[in-house]
């Protein structure tokens, strides 16, 4: 049973592969042409902190008009209509709260560092936008419209083969009034209805005969997670108020332009950040010596496969590549980081043990390299098998409706709601991605170095691999 | 070194420490307060606009003097465009803060920091940013794992009744899981999203210790297909023990370097991530040793004793 053997020079492109990864994900590769720096690669100082970690932005947003008659649950439904608007502006951590009392809501998302695309008081902006459906006679947004999204009991997204991607709208019994009206008057004329959104122009389309018993639908040559992201902003967005940052707050004091715009600290604490780094490459460090420590040469060989294994991971988060979005690391996402880590230094150790084992038997270095790794195969796949189920159903569970993951469980999921929790999403995130490169690095990579160290002359010592020093 | 290991009689002992720390664990939650983060609870956020320099240090400590007993979490914020400074506290709870406390407080802070015009900038109440689906998901979730699990583990050691077998892997992560929630409970540690980060790097820790026993005693039936199922039991933990110790000191010492680390930089957020994390590591190593194997040996003896009868 003997396996083909690897050759010397294995080891040395491995390693230097592994560390050509590590300083690119690490530090990154950029240029400067005068004082713009242009990025090739982007290092890990590249990555988008959580709000708990890097502090963010911090915005209270008021109803525009004063008097107005508001219920708790309409506060609820500007939460919610605020959360869905986060992810949909790609923000997924972030934390939103309402104060019932006082009619305030208050968000609070991350700050980009060191990004000039991500302007606060743009995302600030939209997120207060009243998202108004509204429906017009004709083509154009003239006059009065003769229904609002006041009207919408419910929309969804449906699909027919005529029109493609569509959503679908139920009206109220005063809405399907107005709509049976509008449609016969659009039939007889052979005139057009205009939906919009706000200042958007949507749908616009004709009918042939006037339509009653209160379903609308809305063709727009729309792309399937554009008619379904419509869909559920219209459900959030029939809302009675328009939300707006700088208005007289509570207590009657006025507060300036972007008066209600904050920058916040990150809620673990002003040095958060510097410290989990230190912390973080200490804790390396200790796992590096005790790997050496125990099993030497595998030990070391262990220790190269975790950095790539980190490496890796933190190349993913970052994106990499100047123009892939940076993922948003909070502490949930560092812990995915740490487990598959965890994980990484767990194949190692199943391996190496695997190997003392068989030098305690009388093994050869390559017998017992051979059937060290072979046994411990089956643990190593079935231990990282059931991690990447649980960052599966974590990732569809709690991530944005659109991501794969999330379509793939939402029959089940649909019946909760949605409630999108980004730091949850981005524990299972990290996690698959370590999981998956511990499978290169822990399983493979580390297979190849030590098979292929093991043939140097040197390095031919039962010793340096755990065994004892009088095994041949 | 250990020759036998007779993991039945380990899992006696084991599961009375287990219920005495869960018994501590549940007395000190009803009667000593579970402590919720602002996040799960709602609550009431208070801000105090302040001129020129002041130190979060001294805010704090004057906070404290008022507020007496109630918890705070204080955060520093700034105006986007060169705005006012202010200070936000936020108190967990409800009815954490009554309009006559925050009179209190507002008076002693405006006292106390007269040079920098310490203001009441804004007062609200509000309610938990965590929506209440978040839970029957996290619930849904959770069962949907465990069925994913079962069907995992029940296809690939179906040699050795793999569904039972997965079924005492998850008794094992339960209580892994009520190990770090008594810990948070014993240790007055506040429930927040560094939690929820824990529960989850348990929740694939745990079934991974107990999959590598499982892996052991598959492998050990295949060699040696004669040896009973506790006997087989007791070899495999033994086999897997060192693996088991070398991996749990590794992971636990890098946890607690992290707390350490933190704690001497006064960072003192992180302890509700490290201590419950450190405890549920070092459960769930023990457990998949010691209870979801021996539980899992028990199940099949009686199994097999009910077979013998009927």
């Amino acid at each position: 049973m003997k396996s083909k053997r690897v050759g010397k020079p294995v080891f040395f492109v491995i390693f230097v592969l592994i560390l050509a990864l590590s300083y690119s994900a690490f530090f990154g590769f950029h240029d400067y042409f005068g004082d713009t720096e242009k990025t090739y690669i982007k290092g890990a100082n590249k990555i988008r902190w959580g709000i708990d970690i890097s502090g963010g932005v911090e915005a209270v947003f008021s109803p525009d008009k004063k008097g107005l008659k508001i219920t708790d649950s309409d506060m609820e439904s500007a939460k919610a209509i605020i959360e869905t608007r986060l992810t949909g502006l790609n923000i997924t951590d972030s934390e939103v709260y309402v104060d019932k009392k006082s009619h305030q809501v208050i968000v609070r998302f991350p700050r980009t560092a060191g990004n000039d695309d991500f302007d606060p008081q743009e995302a600030v902006d939209k997120l207060s936008a009243s998202a108004q459906l509204e429906f017009y006679e004709g083509t154009e947004k003239n006059g009065t419209p003769f229904m609002t999204g006041e009207v919408v009991e419910n929309a969804a997204y449906t699909y027919n083969q005529e029109n493609g991607h569509c959503v679908s709208l139920k009206l109220d019994s005063k809405g399907a009034a107005a709509f049976y009206q509008a449609t016969s008057n659009a039939a007889a004329n052979g005139t057009k209805i205009s939906i919009y959104m706000d200042d958007e122009n949507i749908s616009t389309a004709g009918c042939s005969q006037a339509i009653s018993g209160g379903q609308a639908i809305i063709y727009g040559d729309f792309e399937q997670s554009e008619a379904e992201y419509l869909a559920k902003q219209i459900n959030a967005g029939s809302l009675p108020f328009a939300l707006t940052t700088d208005t007289t707050s509570a207590d009657g004091k006025t507060t300036g332009e972007g008066g209600k715009l904050q920058i916040i600290s990150p809620t673990l604490g002003n040095n958060a950040l510097k410290v989990m780094l230190i912390a973080g490459a200490i804790a390396f460090g200790i796992v590096c010596i005790i790997m050496i420590g125990r099993y030497r040469l595998h030990g070391f060989v262990a220790v190269i496969a975790l950095l790539g294994q980190l490496a890796g991971t933190i190349a993913c988060i970052s994106g990499f590549f100047p123009d892939t979005n940076s993922f948003t690391l909070t502490v949930p996402g560092i812990a995915g980081i740490i487990l598959s880590i965890g994980v990484g230094v767990d194949c190692n150790v199943i391996a190496a043990e695997r190997i003392r084992d068989e030098f305690k038997k009388g093994k050869s270095i390559d017998g017992a390299i051979d059937s060290g790794f072979k046994n411990s195969l089956s643990a190593i796949i079935d231990g990282n098998v059931t991690i990447v189920i649980v960052s599966l159903v974590l990732m569809g569970a709690f991530g944005n409706p659109d991501t794969f993951f999330a379509k793939l469980l939402s029959p089940i999921m649909n019946l909760f709601g949605s409630s999108i929790t980004g730091s949850i999403y981005a524990f299972g995130y990290t996690l698959i991605i370590g999981v998956i490169f511990n499978l290169i690095m822990g399983v493979l990579a580390s297979k190849y170095m030590l098979k292929s160290i093991s043939q140097i002359k040197l390095f031919r010592k039962p010793a340096l691999y755990g065994g004892k020093k009088n095994d041949k | 070194m250990i020759n036998k290991i007779n993991s039945k009689k380990v899992m006696k002992i084991a599961l009375i420490v287990y219920a005495v720390i869960l018994v501590t664990g549940i007395l000190f939650s009803i009667f000593a307060k579970l402590r919720l983060d602002i996040n799960f609870s709602g609550g009431a956020r208070v801000a105090y606009s302040y001129e020129g320099n002041l130190k979060q240090a001294d805010f704090e400590k004057q906070v404290k003097t008022s507020l007496g007993k109630t918890d705070f979490t204080l955060s520093q914020n700034e105006g986007i465009n060169g705005g006012a400074k202010t200070y936000v506290i936020s108190i967990a709870g409800n009815k954490s803060l009554s309009t006559e406390k925050q009179e209190k407080l507002t008076n002693e802070l405006t006292e106390k920091f007269k040079k920098n015009k310490v203001e009441l900038s804004e007062s609200n109440s509000v309610s938990s940013s965590v929506a209440g689906s978040f839970f029957a998901k996290s619930m849904v979730a959770i069962v949907l794992t465990a069925i994913l699990v079962v069907i995992y583990v029940g296809i690939r050691f179906r040699k050795i009744g793999g569904v039972s077998a997965a079924l005492t892997a998850l008794v094992a992560l339960v209580l892994d899981l009520l190990v770090t929630f008594c810990v948070c409970a014993i240790f007055r540690l506040q429930i927040d999203s560094n939690y929820m980060a824990v529960v989850l790097t348990i929740l694939g820790y745990s079934l991974n210790d107990t999959i590598v026993v499982y892996d052991r005693v598959r492998e050990t039936k295949k060699y040696y297909p004669q040896v009973t199922l506790e006997e087989n039991m007791n070899m495999s933990i033994k086999g897997v023990m060192t693996r088991n110790i070398v991996t749990s000191v590794t992971t636990i010492a890098a946890v607690l370097t992290i707390i350490v680390v933190a704690e001497i930089c006064g960072l003192t957020s992180l302890r509700t991530f490290g201590i419950p994390m450190a405890f549920g590591l070092l459960s769930g190593c023990f457990s998949s040793m010691f209870i979801a194997g021996p539980l899992w040996v028990c199940w099949k003896q009686r199994g097999g004793a009910n077979k013998k009868k009927a």
